[in-house]
């Protein structure tokens, strides 16, 4: 199998390096720091590429749906539109307003973006134990949803230190936001974790192996939780329906209306590699991570990690869809969708998969 | 409790109506003409009474003398006074030394055109009519009867 | 217990400027807006941005030239302006301008409203947040610029109008292309309304906003959607027919409501009342001339008259005042958008700033013909 190729390759590097630092008298711990640092890197860079990717693509589905073309200027179909644009943020001029708070206005962007890439280091990308996910561990959903959580701190700082009464209002529309949803989409990931016995992404993705027909998504005691993580998580992304935060033709640009050049880069990617880490932590939960849905049988030439993505891609045409179908809710309609709607939709799923788990429906390692 | 349940059928109902007519959209033809590449210069026509450029008409095919007698309608119709003619001879010799419309006054109303006596000045479907400065933007009586060659029918007027 | 902690909690409202530069103000205008949290306590209306000064400027210009100013003050509703003012002038003359002049007039007129509605309906999608609907009005609307370049030359600034008759008569192969539109367009706006108007978040947000008793809308002199929207049944072309309404059959939908859903289906109605005049305009379309005779220099008797049509947003109204000469001694718009922004701040008072957006959305102003 290709994937294992891919594997043999890894190891063989890594084992070649551990060799090298041996000979070199380079102490382990040393090394092992150095791995981690490495596979940091090869991280972010997914990230940048795959923020890249989702950009391009948004301007693409949005184009279609309203019958323009989208970008077709800058290379092939436009392809390098997205890098050009990042170029062009980055030389801009990074203007500070008056009256800002300096500090709080630099780190708060920079506190966004960094929280939200923390949570790619749980994501398990393959099986076996290279290169398959940073660190694995056991509790690696509650670490996402902790440290997104910490994002909020980073767009609280910004709104409120960029000393304009727009970003004030759409940091604390943002905060009230993701306050709200964040706890329906615990209730929906505890359903899963209730499903899989165990907080570790690893673990959930192994309980969905076999057939495609123990994908999470195919159990049926778990649609309810399929149903409130699609929308929790939406509105966690703050995307249309759910982008008050920023609601243009209310807040100018909310939260981040004072930010330009690499400040601005830093909220607008930590915003598409949130959304792309949603979609992950998706197809982890609910699409069986980076199992290939082919039967057993069949040789599976594509590696995990590019079904993961592909799945993952999916998940983000569909809430670009979803995006550029709908009108925006209002802030008290937002609110009241979430502690009227959802949290109890969340406790009526829990019990659903409690009940179905009992009954030996569900796998449930508990 | 009825109505809850049913208020909240009909709010899927219409959001998935929603997505069913953005999907339809997504693969229909696209209205994009990417002017100035791919095919948008065969595919555009201005409209048949398009006001654009303008130009000075000759009293023959062969172009031997403008029909233009310096007579001041067009500037005195004009809303803006972007015209501007001087003159010389007297009666059926007279004919104007010097011409200047002002593009960038021009409000393209089209009200000179219609003053004339003569027929003698027209509108062009000449419609990439920017210019990188002010100065370029000034029609010279060379530039008119050079866009007018050739033709001999004003734009539409009554 | 200590003092402090049983005091209520000491807040303090923040004033925003919404505007002159804000993506949600159609053009530029300000609005002063007073907020207690999110709540609105107070807005206050700043126009004058886009003042172009149009009335002075009729004094200077001859009855005949200033037709191309008339374009550009309510720029969505060219065709409608013109007439207003031709037919202003008309009366001051006493010149009854032939049949099918009228008929023209009132077929553009109409195309001219949907086009209108057209640009609402979008740029009201935006407001709310529905960017698509924006896109897919604005592919329907060039179909009617198409057919105005075909007629007038122009696609938004048209100068069409003449007194006494028209620049041209229609185009051959015009009858086909209001055809193939009056074919192709039901079902794209049926599409939209799936889109927007029948969506559950769209109503949510629309329901019960920006309220407005008929009392009130009387008392501000509001017109147009915005008056049949709290049911009032108020429109010119039914009131006073002018051009050729008067031989047409339409509808003047009205709604009770009084929100933003009710302005909003108003106008989704009257373009379907639209196609129904202009459909009905083709079929009786009569042949002829379609210049009255005119002196070259207009020299009306001194007098003035007030005229009045009913433009996508209002009544639009033209008062004319001659002094005998061959230019207006005084001229006056009543641009409708200027008198229903007076009743936005009732409207918005205790409202979100979501609703503000929603509200001001709904009135359809066009910054121009607030300021004119």
């Amino acid at each position: 199998m290709a994937s294992s190729l891919v594997h043999t390759i890894l190891s063989t590097i890594r084992i070649w390096a551990e060799n090298l630092a041996g000979r070199w008298g380079i102490p382990p711990l040393f090394v092992s720091i150095l791995a981690w640092i490495a596979a940091f890197v090869f991280v972010i860079v997914l990230v940048l590429l795959m923020v890249l990717l989702a950009v391009y693509l948004e301007r693409k589905v949005s184009g279609y749906i309203q019958s323009r073309l989208g970008p077709m200027r800058v290379g092939p179909i436009g392809l390098f539109q997205t890098p050009m644009d990042a170029l062009k943020i980055l030389s801009k001029e990074d203007i500070v307003p008056r009256g800002a708070d300096k500090i709080m206005h630099t780190i708060g962007p920079v506190f966004f973006f960094v929280a939200v890439v923390i949570g790619y280091v749980v994501i398990p990308w393959d099986h076996g134990a290279i290169a398959a996910r940073v660190v694995d561990l056991n509790i690696g959903i509650l670490l996402i949803v902790a440290v997104s959580s910490l994002g909020l701190l980073g767009i609280m700082v910004g709104g409120w230190g960029s000393n304009n009464k727009w970003s004030l209002l759409g940091a604390m529309r943002a905060v009230a936001q993701m306050i709200s949803y964040e706890v329906a989409l615990l209730l929906a990931i505890v359903c899963v974790v209730v499903q899989a016995g165990s907080m570790s992404l690893s673990v959930i993705t192994a309980d969905q192996s076999g057939t495609l027909l123990e994908w999470n998504i195919l159990r049926w005691w778990l649609w309810p939780a399929l149903l409130l993580y699609a929308i929790a998580s939406i509105a966690e992304s703050k995307r249309v329906p759910f982008d008050i935060p920023e609601a243009e033709s209310e807040l100018v640009a909310g939260y981040h209306t004072e930010y330009s050049g690499m400040k601005f880069g830093f909220f607008f990617l930590g915003e598409y590699a949130h959304l792309f880490i949603i979609a992950l932590i998706g197809a982890v939960l609910f699409l069986g991570g980076w199992q290939s849905p082919l039967p057993a049988s069949v040789a599976d030439p594509i590696p995990g990690f590019v079904w993961l993505m592909g799945k993952a891609l999916a998940i983000i045409v569909v809430t670009m869809w979803i995006r550029w179908t709908l009108p925006r809710l209002r802030v008290d309609q937002l609110m009241e969708f979430a502690w009227k709607g959802l949290v109890p939709l969340g406790f009526v799923a829990i019990m659903v998969t409690g009940l179905a788990v009992a009954l030996g429906l569900g796998g449930g390692g508990m | 409790m009825w109505g809850y349940v049913r208020d909240i059928w009909q709010g899927a109902k219409s959001i998935v109506v929603g997505h069913i007519v953005t999907f339809r959209n997504f693969w229909r033809p696209k209205i994009t003409d990417r002017y100035p590449h791919g095919n948008a210069d065969e595919n555009w026509q201005p409209g048949p009474g398009y006001r654009g450029g303008f130009a000075l008409l000759k009293s023959d095919k062969e172009g031997r003398e403008l029909r233009c007698t310096a007579c001041m309608s067009c500037a005195r119709a004009c809303p803006v006074g972007c015209i501007h003619i001087e003159g010389e001879g007297k009666g059926k010799e007279r004919h104007p030394v010097s011409f200047y419309i002002d593009m960038g006054l021009c409000v393209y109303c089209h009200q000179c055109v219609e003053a004339c006596p003569s027929e003698a000045l027209t509108m062009t479907d000449e419609y990439e009519i920017s210019g990188t400065s002010r100065a370029s933007l000034v029609r010279d009586l060379a530039q008119l009867i050079a866009a007018g060659e050739g033709q001999t029918e004003v734009s539409r007027v009554l | 217990m200590s003092e402090t902690a049983q005091a209520p909690l000491r807040t303090e409202d923040i004033t925003v400027n919404v505007g002159p530069q804000h993506p949600s103000t159609h053009g530029v205008l300000r609005f002063v807006v007073t907020l207690e949290g999110e709540t609105i306590r107070e807005c206050v209306p700043h126009i004058g941005y886009l003042h172009s000064s149009l009335e002075k400027i009729a004094e200077t210009l001859r009855f005949g030239q200033y037709i191309t100013n008339t374009d550009r003050f309510d720029y969505l509703n060219g065709l409608g302006n013109e007439l207003c003012y031709v037919q202003a002038v008309e009366r001051l003359l006493g010149v009854e301008p032939p049949p099918r002049t009228q008929f023209i007039r009132t077929l553009m007129a109409e195309l001219k409203r949907i086009s209108s509605h057209l640009v609402y309906l979008g740029t009201y999608g935006n407001d709310t947040g529905a960017v698509t609907v924006f896109l897919h009005a604005f592919r329907e609307r060039e179909l009617l610029m198409n057919m105005f370049e075909a007629v007038t030359g122009g696609r938004l600034l048209y100068n069409y109008l003449r007194i006494g008759g028209l620049r041209n008569d229609l185009p051959t192969g015009f009858d086909e292309q209001v055809c193939s539109f009056l074919e192709h367009f039901p079902p794209r706006l049926e599409e939209m309304n799936d889109l927007l108007t029948k969506n559950r978040i769209f109503i949510a947000r629309t329901r019960g906003v920006g309220l407005l008793t008929a009392e009130q809308a009387l008392s501000y002199g509001v017109t147009g959607p915005t008056l049949r929207g709290c049911g009032v049944s108020y429109d010119m072309r039914k009131l006073r027919p002018y051009a050729a309404y008067d031989q047409v059959e339409f509808d003047v939908p009205t709604f009770p409501e009084g929100d933003c859903l009710a302005r909003h289906l108003v106008r989704m109605e009257e373009m379907r009342q639209s196609l129904r005049i202009v459909r009905q305009l083709l079929d009786k379309m009569p042949d002829g001339e379609v210049q009255a005779d005119v002196p070259r220099r207009l020299k009306p008797e001194p007098g003035e008259v007030y005229e009045r049509v009913e433009s996508p947003r209002g009544e639009l109204g033209c008062y004319l005042v001659s002094d005998g000469s061959d230019k207006p001694y005084r001229m006056h718009w009543r641009g409708p958008s200027f008198y229903n922004l007076q009743a936005l701040p009732e409207m918005v008072r205790g409202g979100l700033v979501a609703d503000f957006i929603a509200t001001l959305g709904s009135l359809d102003p066009v910054a121009p013909d607030i300021d004119r």
